[in-house]
């Protein structure tokens, strides 16, 4: 395929299986986003690309955590490179430590997208600055799977200066709130280990969250909501 | 769960584990299988995370990051009552899952916490897989200690242990490079060095160090004072050219040998032409002289003061070799005290020899910690005498003679490196050199009166043990003892009342209890407790011994207390005599005076682990002594 082809949008060639694999993904239930933390499963998702721009950057790799009943689970995790045929540059290589080597043996871009899916199952995603995630994964879904990636995002970014409006001027990035509340990073800026820390960051959250009653979800989403209204307002 | 290779977060997870222990020393199989089933939790700062109430324990926890404590007593938990400190790596609550019961005890969260969580249920399949995390789990401080004290033996294997023998390497005997000069040095700028330097020979090397000749004391007699030879000689007119030298690679015993043989008393190692260093027969002798055989039997031969100070100091070395060979501490202590005791026998021995006291009947009494045998290298006398009076004469007059006589000894011993007691509780102090009557008398008082004085008194005194001369007064006293002090409840009780203003810190870096300079007293604050309940719970039970160990091992049944309590009591006094032993040694080392105290931040993670664990101890035998005392 060509550079112009997938930059318009030619519809990409599924296997028989590939197919029904995506259909099994869209045909399961969507999840109650009310239910409180302690009795749902959150996926908490982070990626590394060839670079920042979202029109033209590519996914490079998905790491996602589930927070279940309120835990972070560290088995049920994902780590995962998706197979690039041009290798990022040695500057891009430096931040997130995938190699050429190991980003030419990726797994297959439409089987590593549809094995993101079959770990996420409709679970609702969170990230930090979920406009980036969002989009290279939205557009790896368009290029690869050839099917509009909509999803029920929360973005932690919003959510915690929202809980800490007195800090939000000092704190950012997610560092500063990684910072804040001591949490570590076994390396920072590979996709499982920050997704891990954003999780992290999730649960350290928890007692601001309980101090305003909001322990589901939907009240991440209505929190967010509202912080983005001050921020940018209308 | 999974069965593909596991990600980058289980092998963080494992990565971070292994660097605490038990996980350090689990095979990696077996961490995988535990960190694939762990589940991570936060806890805000001030968040219980388990207490007796939730029931049966679901979780076996692992601290990722953060401080947890632990509170004993939750009716009353207050801020102060944090009664143990957990940090990063370490895991609780062991023995509520091993019984599959509610903890005890509250956990709290004392900052923002992170948790590895291990279903009670996994956590039981994890005993039966991995034999080292069940040991852990199951003889917690005895496995700490194992490992502390593997550490130790490599750590000290090196420096010392294998200077010791005959059959190391030159190279690992020789300490700094010798003082040489030039063989046209005049003879008085020569003869001054070695007097600066109080060493024995010189070595005249050439302009490229390699030795040339050898000037020792021994020849100044017959080659510069009897020939009648002026100071201003160069050397090279009186040395010994062509000294005998070996290879750094050569072993101790060639050295000896090469010395028996050709009659030498010095033998130079050189490297590559270059002059490295020098043995002398001395460095030879005290090579074997420090054994304990040697060493006790240097004692028991001895005939002047001087040999025996010879021997005090080989005993300080020897109690290093021991402990760089990982002697355990109990032994270690026991044969310092054994020592020291045949050195002071010694001493009354030859003494008495020089100044008999004739017919007088009396005994040695070792006080304090040489009386219980946990003398460690860094004690000042206690002592006392006592003595019966025979018929038609009074305790004054056997004092007055025995006065000067126990002066003499005391002197000796100091003379020995046991430093004169601040205190005065010496047998040259006419208060403590008494017949038996008058010790009776005394010991009375203080257990009738129990004023301040009295009480730490009896924390001296009452550890006594004959060292020397008639035992059965020593018996016949405590025999007394042992039935007085047990009727009197109220002196136990006050006893234990000033037993327990003494407490042993909480944790480790926060909340510590740390005195002056970030330091914490060993002596004080991790041996006292240990040695005032023993002796505490022996009074009131009848019990003779004075070692605590010994009284530890035989208060448990009378008192109830489960032998696996008890051992670890033990466990837990013996590692911090042993953390003193090696301060002591560490002191020494570097020239300095020898203390108790120690920072904490110096020692290893796991030493410190162990340190808490018995701090933690000693505050369990204090609650017991409380809750028998209602202090």
């Amino acid at each position: 395929m060509s550079l112009l082809k997938q930059m318009f949008g030619a519809k990409p060639q599924l296997t028989a299986s590939q197919v029904d694999r995506l259909r099994a993904w869209r045909d399961q239930p969507e999840p109650d986003t009310r239910l409180p933390f302690d009795a749902s499963r959150l996926v908490v998702v982070d990626v590394e690309t060839s670079g920042l721009d979202v029109r033209k950057d590519h996914l490079i790799a998905i790491g996602a955590v589930t927070v279940v009943n309120g835990k972070i689970i560290l088995a049920d995790s994902l780590d995962i490179v998706l197979q690039q045929r041009y290798v990022s540059g040695k500057d891009n290589i430096l931040i997130h430590g995938i190699g050429g080597e190991a980003q030419r043996q990726g797994m297959h871009p439409a089987d590593a997208l549809l094995a993101f899916l079959e770990f996420l199952g409709k679970s609702p995603l969170i990230a930090f600055h979920v406009e980036f995630d969002q989009s290279m994964i939205g557009r790896a879904m368009k290029a690869h799977l050839g099917f509009r990636f909509e999803h029920t995002w929360a973005d932690l970014a919003y959510v915690a200066p929202a809980l800490y409006p007195q800090l939000a001027r000092r704190y950012r990035s997610l560092d500063k709130w990684m910072e804040l509340f001591g949490i570590g990073n076994y390396a920072r800026h590979s996709a499982l280990a920050d997704a891990l820390a954003t999780a992290e960051l999730l649960l350290a959250l928890r007692p601001q969250l309980e101090a305003r009653q909001t322990m589901s979800f939907q009240s991440l989403r209505d929190l967010e909501r509202e912080r983005r209204l001050q921020t940018h307002p209308i | 769960m999974t069965s593909t290779p596991p990600n980058s977060l289980i092998l963080a997870t494992l990565d971070h584990l292994s660097r605490f222990a038990p996980f350090d020393r689990m095979e990696r199989e077996h961490l995988i299988w535990l960190a694939e089933r762990l589940s991570l939790g936060y806890y805000a700062k001030g968040e219980i995370i388990t207490s007796p109430e939730q029931g049966e324990v679901s979780h076996f926890l692992i601290i990722k990051q953060g401080v947890v404590q632990g509170e004993q007593d939750v009716v009353r938990a207050q801020e102060d009552a944090a009664w143990l400190e957990l940090h990063e790596g370490e895991c609780f609550p062991l023995g509520a899952l091993l019984s599959k019961r509610p903890v005890t005890s509250l956990y709290r969260a004392s900052e923002d916490v992170f948790c590895y969580e291990l279903s009670a249920e996994d956590f039981l399949a994890l005993t039966h897989k991995s034999e080292a995390f069940h040991d852990f789990c199951t003889r917690r401080i005895a496995n700490l200690l194992e490992q502390s004290k593997h550490i130790i033996q490599a750590q000290y294997s090196q420096s010392s242990a294998e200077q010791q023998s005959m059959s190391s390497p030159l190279s690992a005997i020789i300490r700094r490079e010798p003082i040489a000069c030039d063989p046209q040095t005049p003879l008085r700028e020569v003869l001054e060095s070695m007097n600066r330097h109080s060493i024995g020979s010189m070595i005249a090397v050439d302009a490229n160090h390699k030795p040339v000749g050898i000037f020792t004391l021994h020849d100044v007699l017959s080659r510069v004072t009897l020939p009648g030879l002026s100071l201003d000689m160069p050397l090279a007119n009186v040395m010994s050219p062509n000294p005998f030298t070996l290879p750094p690679h050569a072993l101790v015993h060639e050295a000896a040998l090469a010395m028996a043989k050709h009659g030498f008393r010095h033998i130079l190692m050189v490297e590559n032409g270059r002059l490295k260093g020098l043995i002398s027969e001395k460095d030879l002798f005290s090579l074997q002289r420090v054994g304990l055989r040697q060493v006790s039997s240097a004692i028991r031969n001895a005939e002047r003061l001087e040999c025996l100070q010879q021997s005090a100091r080989d005993i300080r070395e020897l109690a290093h070799n021991m402990l760089a060979q990982g002697v355990a501490a109990e032994q270690l202590t026991q044969i310092i005290s054994t020592l020291n005791d045949l050195l002071t026998n010694r001493i009354i021995e030859l003494e008495l020899r020089e100044n008999p006291v004739g017919d007088i009947e009396f005994c040695w009494l070792a006080l304090g910690s040489e009386g219980r045998l946990e003398q460690t290298l860094n004690t000042d006398q206690d002592n006392g005498l006592i003595f019966s009076v025979p018929a038609g004469s009074s305790a004054e007059e056997v004092r007055a003679r025995l006065l000067p006589f126990a002066k003499r000894i005391n002197n000796s011993l100091d003379a020995c490196g046991f430093p004169l007691c601040g205190g005065e509780v010496m047998a040259s102090n006419p208060k403590w050199c008494l017949s038996l009557d008058e010790w009776k008398n005394t010991f009375d008082k203080w257990i009738y009166h129990g004023a301040p004085m009295d009480l730490l008194h009896s924390t001296i005194f009452f550890d006594f043990r004959p060292l020397f001369g008639a035992q059965h007064l020593a018996e016949a006293l405590r025999e007394w003892l042992r039935v007085e002090a047990r009727k009197n409840t109220r002196f136990q009780h006050q006893l234990a009342v000033n037993a327990m203003k003494n407490r042993p810190p909480l944790g480790m870096v926060r909340d510590f209890v740390i005195g002056e300079g970030h330091t914490l007293d060993l002596k004080l604050n991790g041996i006292t407790p240990f040695v005032d309940a023993a002796r505490i719970f022996s009074l009131a039970h009848g019990i003779t011994a004075t070692n605590t160990l010994q009284r530890l091992r035989e208060i448990a049944e009378p008192l109830n207390i489960k032998p696996h309590d008890a051992e670890a009591y033990g466990d837990a006094f013996l590692f911090i005599q042993l953390l003193r032993l090696r301060l002591h040694h560490e002191q020494t080392e570097r020239g300095e005076s020898l203390t108790n105290k120690v920072n904490p931040d110096s020692l290893n993670n796991l030493d410190q682990r162990i340190l808490k664990e018995a701090f933690r101890q000693a505050r369990k035998l204090q609650t017991k002594l409380g809750l028998d005392y209602q202090v």
